[in-house]
């Protein structure tokens, strides 16, 4: 993107009318191509191949896993914890820009929070996938069994199925909801099939004043409850581990480490979904440098947070060398040397120089190759912290290192392929882009000219007192 | 609620405010006039919204419902059987607190949805509602509900007055 | 009044022959996973010998630490289970339920002594092997945990037969397979609630220590610290 600065992010779809603004948004909406069966043909190969090894594995025994004693929790848990960690962004960003009615968030909003969606239902899967008799799964879901004993709802593990469902189910509804009116204005212009099926998803919204009034007021509702959910979420897994007898794992900082490192994570993830939708859907007038570089910043200031958080944590092990945590961090040194290396260099060491130039936040190949790096940091964080502090225990007898089968690999990448084919589907199913809120910008922005030069000028409704007619 | 409604398309707010402040004056009440708009229009733009907005107080119940859901999934499991664990206490007061408040949490979002639902008037699929989709292309829909073929008749002028396009009466629900 | 039971392993006496943990696994009916799996890390012995060594070459020594489940009065382990698979019995042992495990493997980490074992595989007996299994006590499937259980079932059939002759259990009735097979003697059982039991009386000795104490899960099993000195 060159040539004039575009203060609005994508105001020049201002003069385009409502109906050709809609069909630009929509375009992934668009009957499905042979190039897109043949993506998601490979997709659902791939995601049928890891079920396949899963299934593998639940016949077999877990011993198909590079897993021991006393590595007892490995790749499948770090893959919980990144997950549910990318989850993060979509729902928590798009819920604070909304609270703080950021100008530029209007594009974004959808492909974020569907994103908060599909990593939640893959993150969700991997506690299930991971436990060693997975056929009795639902030995965890509170009722009664038949001695009247229920769940233990002490134990960590069952704070976080509570705290995830609550967060998938909000997350779900938050998605749908804010959804309603592009799905009105989906069922206006669809034909065939999609009509039906518009009409029944959008419930008969229509566009009263009063349902306009009472959709607002609902949907800042749905953002103020579901940011301290969405912390809890991810304090809940750090408490995971935070919890446990396990040097490195018991630390107080936890809780709001693992929360930033999820944030961190989430935006990265949210850069590169944003940069594939605006390619795949050629949607470069509504995703513009704006939402790019404001998102830079963000993922620039995580990368500062998270380095923060990761020099306190570990000074306080380093300075203090109690034996049995300074174990696991002299092993961050030796045999988990790489691991470490690409956790700090990934997460902080390139990210936050390279996010501090304009340039490389407004570059969109800079920002997908950061927002790639930061994923396999956060990547090797979580596997660090999951594997590192079990492998070096409290007796160095059972000391055993660990390397995640070719199994564990085909899971990993089976999640990947489902997570990119529930996107892929909806992409084709749903407007990914939130038309309505889009509008709503655009109708409250016109062009001023200000001496020489014209800027954006919006009307926030909200700020304006008693208006009105005579 | 049902009767007749007279409609009429307008281009653009200016145009809408105007047949508006005409069908105030005719005089027609302000719970009967309404707009369709394919954005949200600032409220006494056209129209104001008399009805007050209540279901956010169920969110709260919603809440407090889903707390005391919790508080039975957390405290009652523990003393509907007690077994000792850990050598610690039956009533473990964080792990309470933590799963009452994410079912709080959840009760207050189902609570939200049903709500807000319902005082929005969604998943009416049975009734017949006034629509016109032509305001995905920009326009406003005013609607007017009228009582009787003598005010149908004035409030359609005043909208025909103001630059309505295709000012009709319709039959259906608001 | 419920029994203490108590376990004391006498470090001075433990030549690091190995004999408990063959006792135990046969037993427990604990299968013998093989060289390739040993390497793996997935030994399924509920008791291990660690060594440790003291000292450089030539004057290396081996240290040898019997390491069973420590049956902690506050097990970490317990409080942990999202279903209530392993809790405190009414025998103030930390006993296991197979059959409700779903096999989250949270146990074995927050068991700072590592002692729990996971059944990576189902495991078989080939004939004529099968015969070697003890009746007292299941076989377990893939996906569940297991652990030392002071070998409870010895525990049972001691209370039942005290019960039969309407009488308490008397001291060295029930002995664990490792404490029973024990050549130089360094492992012993009993009741810590009886004044009089041997094991109350030997745990009087200044030696004793407990793993890992500074964690706070008082531990039942006791170690009597090794002397040093000319002769041993």
């Amino acid at each position: 993107m060159s040539g004039a600065p575009n203060p609005g992010g994508g105001n020049h779809l201002a003069r385009t009318d409502q109906g050709a603004l809609y069909r630009e948004l929509s375009r992934s909406n668009l009957p499905a191509t042979r190039r897109w069966y043949t993506v998601v043909g490979l997709l659902l190969l791939v995601t049928l191949w890891g079920v396949g090894c899963f299934v593998y594995m639940m016949k077999v025994g877990m011993g198909v896993t590079g897993l021991n004693r006393p590595v007892m929790w490995g790749s499948l848990i770090a893959s919980f914890v990144f997950w549910i960690g990318l989850s993060h962004s979509g729902t928590l960003i798009s819920a604070i820009l909304r609270l703080t009615n950021a100008t530029w968030r209007a594009p974004i909003l959808r492909g974020a929070e569907a994103m908060t969606a599909f990593a939640l239902m893959v993150g969700g899967l991997f506690p299930l996938i991971h436990i060693g008799r997975n056929w009795r799964f639902y030995y965890m879901i509170p009722y009664p069994n038949s001695r009247q004993l229920w769940p233990n709802l002490r134990s960590p593990l069952m704070w976080d199925a509570v705290a995830i469902n609550t967060y998938l189910l909000g997350s779900l509804t938050f998605l749908y909801f804010g959804m309603i009116p592009d799905l009105a204005i989906a069922r206006d212009h669809a034909t065939g099939w999609r009509k039906r099926f518009y009409t029944v998803l959008a419930l008969g919204f229509r566009g009263t004043h009063s349902e306009w009034r009472r959709y607002h007021v609902a949907s800042t509702i749905f953002a103020i409850l579901i940011i301290p959910v969405a912390v809890s979420v991810h304090s809940i897994v750090g408490w995971d581990f935070a919890m446990a007898k396990v040097p490195g794992w018991h630390s107080t900082i936890f809780a709001p480490y693992f929360v930033t490192g999820a944030i961190f994570s989430g935006l990265a993830g949210v850069v590169l979904v944003m940069a594939a939708l605006r390619k795949v859907y050629r949607l470069e007038n509504a995703l513009t440098t704006v939402q790019f570089e404001n998102l830079g910043k963000l993922l620039c200031t995580m990368s500062l947070l998270w380095g923060y958080f990761y020099f306190a944590e570990f000074l306080t092990v380093w300075y203090n060398r109690n034996p049995e945590e300074w174990e696991v961090y002299r092993s961050y040194g030796g045999h988990f040397l790489p691991l470490w290396l690409s956790m700090v260099v990934c997460n902080f060491v390139v990210p936050f120089p390279l996010l501090c130039m304009r340039r490389v936040r407004r570059s969109i190949p800079a920002l997908c190759f950061v927002s790639f790096l930061v994923l396999v940091g956060m990547y090797a964080e979580r596997f660090l912290i999951v594997v590192t502090s079990l492998a070096r225990r409290n007796d160095p007898f059972i000391w055993h290192n660990y390397f995640p089968s070719w199994v564990e690999f085909s899971i990993l990448a089976g999640a990947l392929a489902m997570f990119l084919l529930l996107y892929t589907i909806f992409a084709k199913l749903f407007p990914i882009m939130a038309v309505s809120d889009i509008q709503e910008r655009l109708f409250q922005a016109t062009d001023r000219v200000v001496g020489g030069t014209t800027l954006e000028s919006v009307a926030r409704p909200e700020a304006s007192g008693e208006g009105g007619h005579g | 609620m049902s009767g007749m409604v007279v409609v009429g398309l307008f281009e653009g707010i200016e145009k809408a405010a105007k047949a508006g402040n005409a069908l105030r004056a005719l005089p027609l009440a302000e719970d009967r006039i309404t707009t369709l708009s394919s954005v949200p229009l600032p409220d006494r733009a056209v129209t104001r919204d008399t009805r007050p907005i209540r279901f956010p107080r169920v969110t709260l119940v919603g809440w407090f419902v889903g707390a005391l859901a919790g508080l039975a999934l957390a405290l009652g499991t523990y003393l509907l059987y007690p077994l000792i664990t850990g050598g610690k206490a039956i009533i473990s007061v964080p792990p309470t607190l933590i799963v009452t408040y994410e079912v709080a949490m959840l009760g207050a979002l189902a609570g939200t949805v049903i709500a807000g639902f319902r005082e929005m008037g969604l998943c009416r699929f049975r009734t017949r509602l006034i629509h016109d989709p032509r305001i995905q292309e920009g326009k406003i829909l005013l609607c007017a509900r009228v009582s009787g073929d003598e005010q149908a008749k004035r409030a359609m002028d005043a909208m025909k007055t103001a630059g309505g396009i295709d000012v009709r009466p319709e039959e259906g629900e608001l | 009044m419920s029994p203490k039971w108590a376990m004391a392993i006498d470090l001075d006496r433990c030549t690091g022959c190995g004999a408990c943990v063959v006792a135990c696994v046969a037993e427990n009916n604990i299968p013998v996973v093989g060289e390739a799996e040993v390497e793996k890390g997935r030994l399924m012995q509920w008791l291990r010998v660690a060594r440790y060594w003291e000292g450089e070459y030539p004057e290396a020594q081996a240290i040898y630490l019997p390491v069973p489940c420590m049956q902690c009065e506050r097990a970490p382990c317990e409080t942990v289970c999202p279903v209530y698979a392993t809790y405190h019995n009414e025998d103030g042992l930390n006993a296991m339920v197979y059959n409700r495990c779903v096999g989250t493997r949270y146990c074995a980490n927050n068991c700072p002594y590592s002692v729990r074992v996971f059944n990576w595989y189902d495991h078989k007996w080939e004939k004529p092997l099968d015969e070697q299994l003890s009746p007292d006590l299941t076989t377990r499937s893939r996906g569940v945990m297991e652990k030392c259980t002071f070998c409870i079932q010895r525990i049972r059939r001691a209370k039942e037969r005290a019960a039969e002759e309407t009488r308490e259990i008397r001291d060295g009735e029930v002995v664990p397979a490792c404490v029973q097979t024990c050549p130089p003697g360094a492992l012993l059982f009993g009741d810590l609630s009886d004044p009089h039991s041997e094991i109350t009386r030997k745990l009087k000795d200044p030696r004793r220590f407990r793993l890992m104490e500074h964690l706070g899960t008082e531990p039942r099993v006791v170690y009597l610290k090794r002397q040093k000195g000319a002769g041993r």
